[in-house]
C-alpha cells in the first residue's frame, strides 16, 4: 500500500535511501490511519453524546493527540511525495545546473532548521517523561505520549530530507529537477 | 532596534527565504528562529517546539482534515461529471445554457470538494470539450472553468475560511454564511461576462442552447448527484443549528461521504479508498504543518513587538480607512500571486486583523474580501494553478489563450470587491439574519 512512487529510479537507489523511503511511506500509512481513527472516534463521540446522552471523557483529547501525531509523523511522507508547497518561481527561472544547486541549498537549510527543532523537541519530550507530567484533564494522559511525536516526527523528517539531499547531490533523483508542486487549498 | 524596523526586516527576510524555494512551513520556522536568535538570544529557541505543538493542540483544527476528506472522497468519484450532466440537462433552456450550467456546476462542485484545481479538472474535463464542440470561443470555455474553480475557497464549506477562522478566532459558521451571497454574486458576474463575451466574439447563436432533454433524462440523473449535496446541506444545517461544532459535523460528513462513495459510486476497492485517504493525509499534513509553523512565526512577531507596533503605526498614520483597505487589498493581491491562500492568511491575519477591526471594518466582511483576493491569485501567473490544470485538460488551447480568457474574470472579481465594499450588507446580511448580529 502507498508505494505508488516506487519507480525504476527509486529501484536504482542505494539501500539506505530505499530504506528511508520505506520508513517514510510507513509513516504516511500510520498518519493516514491516525486521521481515519480520529474520524471514527469523533463519530463515536457524537453517538455517545447525542444518541446515548452520556458524557464523553477521552475522545476529544484523543482526537487532538491523533491530529498532532498525524501531522508530525506525516511530515517525512509528505516530504517524500514533494507535497510541502513552496514558491518555485526562482527555481523555474534557473538553468538546470543552478536549479540543482538551489535544491541542495534549500535541503541543507531545511535539515539545519529541523535539527534545531529536533534538539529542543527532544528536551520537551524528555522533561515530560522524566517528571511524569500528565494532562490536566479527567483522563490525565502522561504527556510524554503525545510529546514523543515531536522528536520522532522531526527526526524521521530530517532523515527523509537528508536522503533527498543525498539523492540530489548524487543525481539519483530525477524528480529533484522538476519538483512538481500543487497549491490546492 | 525599533520594532517597526524589525518588522520591515522580517518582511524582507520572509520574501527572500520563501523565494529560495524552501517549503513554506520550514521557511516560516527559519525566519522566526532567525529573528528570535538575533533579537532575543539563543534561549528563546527552546520554546519553538512547544509553541508549534501548542498551535496544533486544538480540537478546532480537526475540521481541516475532515473537510479535506469530504472533498477528496467526492472528487474521487464521478460526482463532478454527473453534476455537470445534471445541470446541463436542467438548464439547457436558460439563455446561455451551457456556460451557465458549467459555471453552476463549478460553483456547486467547488463547494462540495473545497478544492479549486479538483473542480477545474472534474468539470473542465467534460465542460471544455462540450463548450468548444458547440461553438463557444476557446477563451470563454477555458476562462469560465478556470474562474469557476476558484469559487471553492469562498463558497462553504471552505478550508480557506476555516483557516481564517482559526487564525483570527472568528466563528467558522458565521464565516461560511458570509461567503454564500458573495459567492452567488461572483457566479452571476462570471455568467454575465461569459455570455457577453460569447456574443462579442460573434458566437451569440450558440449561447442560446439548442439541445433539449426529455423529463425522463432530467429525472434519471438526480439520484447520482443528490446524495453528496444532501450531505453538504446536512453538515451545514447541523453546524448552524448549533447541534455540534464544525469539527464534529465535518467528521460525520467525512464518514458519510466515504460511505456514499462506496455505496452509490461503488468505490469499494481498497486501492481507491486508500488513494482518498492518502491524498487527504498529504494535504492535511501540509496545511497543519504550515499552521504550526505560522504559529511560531506570529509568536516571534508579537514577542519582538512587531504586531503591536505595526498596528499602532498604521493607526497613527490616520489615513482614510478606504485608502488603507485599498493598500491591504494590493498587498493581498501581490501575496496571492506567489503564495497559496492558506499561507497568506496565516502569515498576514495576526498583523492585519487588529488593524482592520480598529478602523471599524467587519472581520467577516474582510474574510470575504481576502478570500476573493486569494481567488484571483489562483488564476493569475506565475503560480495560478488553475491555468495549468486547464492547460493539462485541454492541451490544444494555448496558455496565452487561457490567460486571455481568464483575465476578464479577474476583473469580475475586482468588481465584486468594489460592489462588496459599497454594499457590505451582501456579506453580513445572511449571517446576521440566521445567527443574530455579531458581538
Amino acid at each position: 500500500m502507498g508505494s505508488e512512487r516506487v519507480t525504476s529510479g527509486d529501484a536504482m537507489q542505494p539501500l539506505p535511501l530505499r530504506l528511508i523511503g520505506v520508513v517514510s511511506t510507513a509513516c504516511g500509512v500510520l498518519a493516514s490511519f491516525m486521521i481515519l481513527a480520529s474520524v471514527l472516534i469523533t463519530c463515536q463521540m457524537i453517538w455517545v453524546r447525542f444518541v446515548l446522552n452520556k458524557s464523553t471523557i477521552w475522545q476529544t483529547e484523543a482526537v487532538i493527540y491523533l491530529m498532532i501525531g498525524a501531522t508530525l509523523i506525516g511530515l517525512p511522507y509528505v516530504q517524500k511525495l514533494r507535497g510541502h508547497v513552496s514558491v518555485d518561481l526562482l527555481e523555474n527561472m534557473l538553468p538546470p545546473r543552478m536549479r540543482r544547486g538551489l535544491a541542495v541549498f534549500t535541503l541543507i537549510v531545511t535539515a539545519l532548521m529541523m535539527l534545531v527543532m529536533l534538539f529542543y523537541g527532544w528536551e520537551m519530550f524528555y522533561l515530560a517523561w522524566s517528571r511524569g507530567w500528565k494532562s490536566e484533564t479527567v483522563w490525565a494522559v502522561p504527556l510524554w505520549i503525545p510529546y514523543i511525536s515531536v522528536p520522532l516526527g522531526l527526526f524521521l523528517f530530517l532523515l527523509q530530507v537528508l536522503a533527498d539531499l543525498w539523492a540530489t547531490i548524487a543525481r539519483l533523483d530525477p524528480q529533484s529537477l522538476e519538483i512538481t508542486q500543487d497549491r490546492r487549498c | 532596534m525599533d520594532p517597526l524596523v524589525v518588522g520591515g526586516l522580517v518582511a524582507l527576510a520572509t520574501i527572500l527565504v520563501l523565494f529560495s524555494g524552501v517549503s513554506i512551513g520550514v521557511g516560516l520556522l527559519i525566519v522566526a528562529a532567525g529573528f528570535l536568535l538575533v533579537f532575543d538570544g539563543a534561549r528563546s529557541l527552546e520554546a519553538l517546539p512547544e509553541i508549534f505543538y501548542g498551535e496544533l493542540n486544538s480540537f478546532a483544527l480537526l475540521s481541516i482534515p475532515m473537510f479535506i476528506i469530504m472533498g477528496a472522497a467526492i472528487s474521487s468519484t464521478r460526482a463532478g461529471p454527473d453534476l455537470y450532466e445534471a445541470l446541463e440537462r436542467w438548464l439547457t433552456r436558460v439563455p446561455g445554457g451551457l456556460v451557465v450550467s458549467n459555471l453552476g456546476a463549478c460553483a456547486l462542485f467547488a463547494a462540495m470538494s473545497g478544492s479549486s484545481p479538483a473542480t477545474c479538472a472534474a468539470i473542465g474535463k467534460m465542460g471544455i470539450p462540450e463548450m468548444r464542440k458547440r461553438g463557444y470561443p476557446d477563451e470563454v470555455a477555458a476562462g469560465s472553468i478556470a474562474a469557476g474553480g476558484t469559487l471553492g475557497i469562498l463558497i462553504p464549506p471552505s478550508v480557506t475560511m476555516i483557516v481564517y477562522g482559526i487564525a483570527t478566532e472568528t466563528s467558522i459558521g458565521r464565516l461560511f454564511l458570509a461567503g454564500v451571497l458573495p459567492g452567488i454574486l461572483l457566479v452571476c458576474l462570471f455568467i454575465a461576462w461569459a455570455i457577453y463575451d460569447t456574443w462579442r466574439r460573434g458566437a451569440g447563436h450558440v449561447a442560446l442552447g439548442g439541445v433539449t432533454y426529455t423529463w425522463a433524462q432530467k429525472i434519471e440523473i438526480l439520484p447520482r448527484v443528490l446524495p453528496f449535496l444532501a450531505i453538504i446541506v446536512g453538515v451545514l444545517y447541523a453546524l448552524y443549528g448549533g447541534i455540534a461544532t464544525p469539527s464534529e459535523t465535518a467528521a460525520v460528513g467525512a464518514l458519510m461521504c466515504i460511505v456514499v462513495a462506496i455505496l452509490v459510486y461503488r468505490m469499494y476497492q481498497p486501492a481507491a479508498l486508500w488513494a482518498v485517504l492518502r491524498d487527504s493525509t498529504r494535504e492535511s499534513v501540509m496545511i497543519l504543518f504550515i499552521i504550526g509553523a505560522a504559529g511560531v512565526f506570529s509568536f516571534m512577531l508579537s514577542s519582538l513587538f512587531v504586531t503591536q507596533s505595526v498596528a499602532g503605526w498604521i493607526a497613527d498614520l490616520d489615513v482614510n480607512r478606504w485608502v488603507l483597505m485599498a493598500i491591504i487589498n494590493l498587498f493581498l493581491l501581490v501575496a496571492g500571486f506567489f503564495l497559496p491562500p492558506v499561507a497568506v492568511i496565516l502569515m498576514s491575519a495576526p498583523i492585519l486583523l487588529p488593524i482592520i477591526t480598529s478602523v471599524g471594518f467587519d472581520p467577516y466582511w474582510f474574510a470575504v474580501i481576502l478570500t476573493i483576493n486569494m481567488e484571483i491569485g489562483l488564476i493569475t501567473p506565475p503560480v495560478g494553478l488553475n491555468l495549468y490544470v486547464i492547460n493539462g485538460i485541454a492541451p490544444d488551447i494555448s496558455l496565452r489563450k487561457i490567460l486571455a480568457g481568464s483575465l476578464p474574470f479577474v476583473l469580475c472579481m475586482v468588481l465584486a470587491i468594489v460592489i462588496l465594499s459599497i454594499f457590505p450588507g451582501i456579506t453580513t446580511w445572511l449571517p446576521d439574519t440566521l445567527m443574530g448580529p455579531a458581538q
